[in-house]
């Protein structure tokens, strides 16, 4: 299925990005391999007003590989890469990063790694109910409201 | 019918907290009442919160603001003066759509801060005064609570027992009780148990603020609508209204207004009764300009607008080692910590603020800056820092009186329109002297709490931009005319058939979430109306 933004080449540059920003760590997957670029591409179809900043982050980025593909730098460059256009261009790489967030932690498998379960509908959860009786010190303090 | 002559005995703008409890009032009566809403029914299926992306909720179709929301029945607000933004919702059921429930009334010196603390202005009223509005609008609503709470006057049974108490309540009342502070369950506009029709009693689902998918939250659109509908209240949605219009001799006569296929139509009334908040009736009144009123209407004294009060916010996020799971159940204020409510001079502030205890969010929110105000950091750090605070923090809101200062102010923007060419608003707002002091101090209360609860890191976000959920002030209840708007009956001084019931009334804004006060303001108003209608319309 092809994107509905971006293209190829900016879907690929994005994930290896997002490889970046949340990279895999014992068992939580990263973002880019779990597909959050293709759900970035969603948001950006679905508001507009996203492409701009996160496109412009896309195109800071190859710029700051120079002359070779960001995802055939090593580790270190792909960092002092994106640290790079953070500092040149903060809005937009914060959106970039915003919209990896948004993609990876609305993921059921991260989620379910996180100890979610279930969306907080319909079933809710069950919590103790509270106890008057631990009201009982506060209760002793007296009035303390002036009147008026 | 009392006053054939017009399309309605009573006219209110606005179907929020406010206009929808006003409408239940005079209804009963047999007045005949509109109300005219720019927004819409939301439909419970529009809800998020039984999607995995739930969260996400909150940046987009159900994010607090309007300028990020934008909804076709939003209106744009120039914010560019403002170190906190306005929030709110355009719907029927105004703000209370999407919001925390959270319930605690006045205390009685809020409403005489001058002659107490020599600041400000006293208002109109009383407490007394407000008492049985207090408890008549909680009996229609449901609120859950418990009464017997020495730090406000004794209060009638509540309608639903307190809210859960879970391991953060745990942390937050362990931290108290070591430091002997008080502190009391909070009344919340959230039911715990069965009450009213087609309601479900809370199931600590979480996300409150995105709205209540089962009907727990008492809000407008769930408490007061089904009755003033019952009751032969005519409810009209996709209504925007542009100007109040006025006849020679400077009474008020209807409304202009843009209905939903953007047709210009006039309604006319013999009441008009404003309730668009402490944003949307300022702007009303200011775009309402005539020959009587060259500066918009009842606004020949030059008050209209100004004396904006927001509550500046801090948020003291503790970070616990043990799971707290804070994101489950009603994110409001759940427990109140008055310790700090009355005056005390020697902390170099009038005035004074309480420490609420609010739950937590999931891990989006957490990740993309609920907590710290800012994006969690990327790359190898960011798994650490979002699973060490997800889950285990507990998160503490000041909520600090903000005086009335004439510079804080809403006014039209000069450019800004909304989709209709309305001007929109524009806020222009600063942090006062005495507000800066409090907000340092009472972080630091925060802190010594959390400290005290055992929480192992503290983060501090020192004035969340993104904390203008209460609107007040901008239309100020007063006995002298040349320094408020509207008297303690919501009457305008200027206007005699021109009432004004919301947030925007409030003299001084307390230093708790102000929707019980302000629905019971708008119960009192309009059952003062109700009484003396032949006056109000003559
Ligand atoms: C996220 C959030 C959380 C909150 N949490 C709490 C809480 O825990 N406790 C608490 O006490 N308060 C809380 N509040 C504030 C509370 O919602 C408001 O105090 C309350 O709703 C204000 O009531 P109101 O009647 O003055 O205005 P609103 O409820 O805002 O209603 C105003 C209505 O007027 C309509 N309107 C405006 N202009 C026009 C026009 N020109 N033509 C037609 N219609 C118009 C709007 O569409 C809207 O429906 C919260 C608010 C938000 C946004």
């Amino acid at each position: 299925m092809t994107a509905q933004v971006l293209t190829a080449a900016e879907l690929a540059l994005l994930t290896a990005v997002q490889d970046e920003l949340v990279p895999a760590a014992r068992s939580m997957p990263a973002a880019g391999a779990l597909g959050a670029a293709r759900a970035v591409d969603g948001y950006l179809a679905a508001r507009p007003e996203l492409r701009r900043a996160v496109l412009g982050a896309l195109r800071a980025v190859d710029a700051a590989a120079g002359a070779r593909p960001f995802a055939a730098l090593g580790r270190n460059q792909r960092l002092a890469a994106l640290r790079r256009v953070e500092a040149d261009a903060p809005y937009d790489f914060h959106e970039l990063v915003r919209q990896t967030y948004n993609a990876y932690y609305t993921h059921p498998q991260v989620q379910a790694k996180l100890g979610i379960d279930r969306p907080p509908q319909p079933r809710g959860y069950e919590l103790p109910p509270f106890d008057p009786q631990r009201t009982a010190r506060v209760r002793g303090m007296g009035k303390l409201w002036r009147d008026a | 019918m009392a006053s054939p002559a017009f399309d309605s005995d009573v006219l209110i703008v606005g179907s929020g907290a406010a206009g929808a409890a006003a409408a239940w009032s005079l209804s009963r009566g047999g007045l005949r009442v509109t109300c005219l809403e720019q927004g819409r029914w939301i439909d419970p299926s529009e809800y998020a919160h039984a999607r995995p992306d739930y969260e996400l909720a909150r940046q987009t179709t159900f994010a607090k603001n309007p300028n990020t929301r934008r909804w076709p029945e939003d209106y744009p607000v120039h914010t560019g003066g403002s170190v906190i933004e306005p929030l709110m919702v355009n719907a029927v059921g105004g703000s209370t759509v999407h919001w925390s429930g959270h319930f605690p009334r006045m205390r009685p010196s809020d409403f005489r801060v001058r002659s107490l603390d020599g600041a400000a202005d006293d208002w109109p009223l009383t407490y007394w005064d407000l008492e049985p509005f207090y408890d008549l609008n909680d009996a229609n609503v449901g609120v859950s609570g418990l009464a017997g709470d020495p730090g406000n006057p004794p209060r009638s049974p509540r309608q639903t027992p307190p809210l859960a108490f879970d391991a953060a309540c745990e942390a937050y009342a362990r931290g108290l009780e070591k430091l002997g502070w008080h502190w009391w369950p909070s009344d919340n506009a959230l039911i715990s148990a069965p009450f009213g029709q087609g309601r479900q009693p809370c199931n600590a689902c979480g996300p409150c603020d995105i709205g209540c998918p089962i009907g727990a939250m008492s809000s407008a659109h769930v408490t007061y609508w089904p009755r003033a509908l019952a009751q032969g209240v005519t409810l009209v949605t996709h209504a925007r209204v542009e100007q109040i219009t006025v006849d020679r001799a400077g009474r008020a006569t209807g409304a202009l207004y843009y209905d939903a296929d953007g047709a210009r139509r006039h309604h006319s009334a013999a009441v008009v009764v404003l309730a668009a908040n402490g944003v949307g009736t300022p702007r009303l009144l200011l775009n309402s300009v005539s020959a009587q009123f060259p500066h918009g209407l009842a606004n020949n004294a030059g008050v209209v607008g100004t004396n904006l009060m927001f509550h500046p916010v801090a948020f003291v996020s503790g970070v616990f080692p043990q799971v707290v799971n804070a994101q489950r159940g009603p994110i409001g204020g759940l427990m109140n910590c008055q310790e700090f409510y009355e005056t005390d001079t020697s902390r170099g502030f009038v005035r004074g603020f309480e420490l609420q205890l609010s739950r937590n969010v999931g891990p989006l929110s957490t990740a993309t800056g609920a907590l710290q105000g800012e994006l969690a950091p990327w790359g190898g750090g960011h798994h650490a820092f979002v699973q060490s605070r997800y889950a285990h923090t507990v998160t503490i809101t000041t909520m600090l009186e903000d005086l009335p200062e004439a510079e804080n102010r809403v006014t039209l923007d000069p450019d800004l329109t909304d989709d209709h060419g309305i001007p929109a608003p524009r806020t222009a707002y600063r942090l006062g002297q005495n507000s800066e002091r409090m907000l340092g101090f009472a972080i630091e209360r925060a802190r010594e709490l959390l400290d005290a609860a055992g929480a192992s890191e503290i983060l501090v976000d020192p004035l969340v931009s993104e904390a203008g959920w209460h609107l007040m002030g901008t239309c100020r209840m007063g006995a002298d005319p040349a320094r408020s708007v509207v008297d303690q009956w919501g009457r305008a001084h200027e206007c005699p058939n021109l009432f004004v019931i919301d947030g925007s009334t409030f003299t001084t804004s307390a230093a708790v979430n102000p929707t019980s006060t302000i629905q019971a303001i708008a119960l009192r108003c309009a059952d003062w109306l109700g009484r003396n209608f032949a006056e109000a319309a003559a």
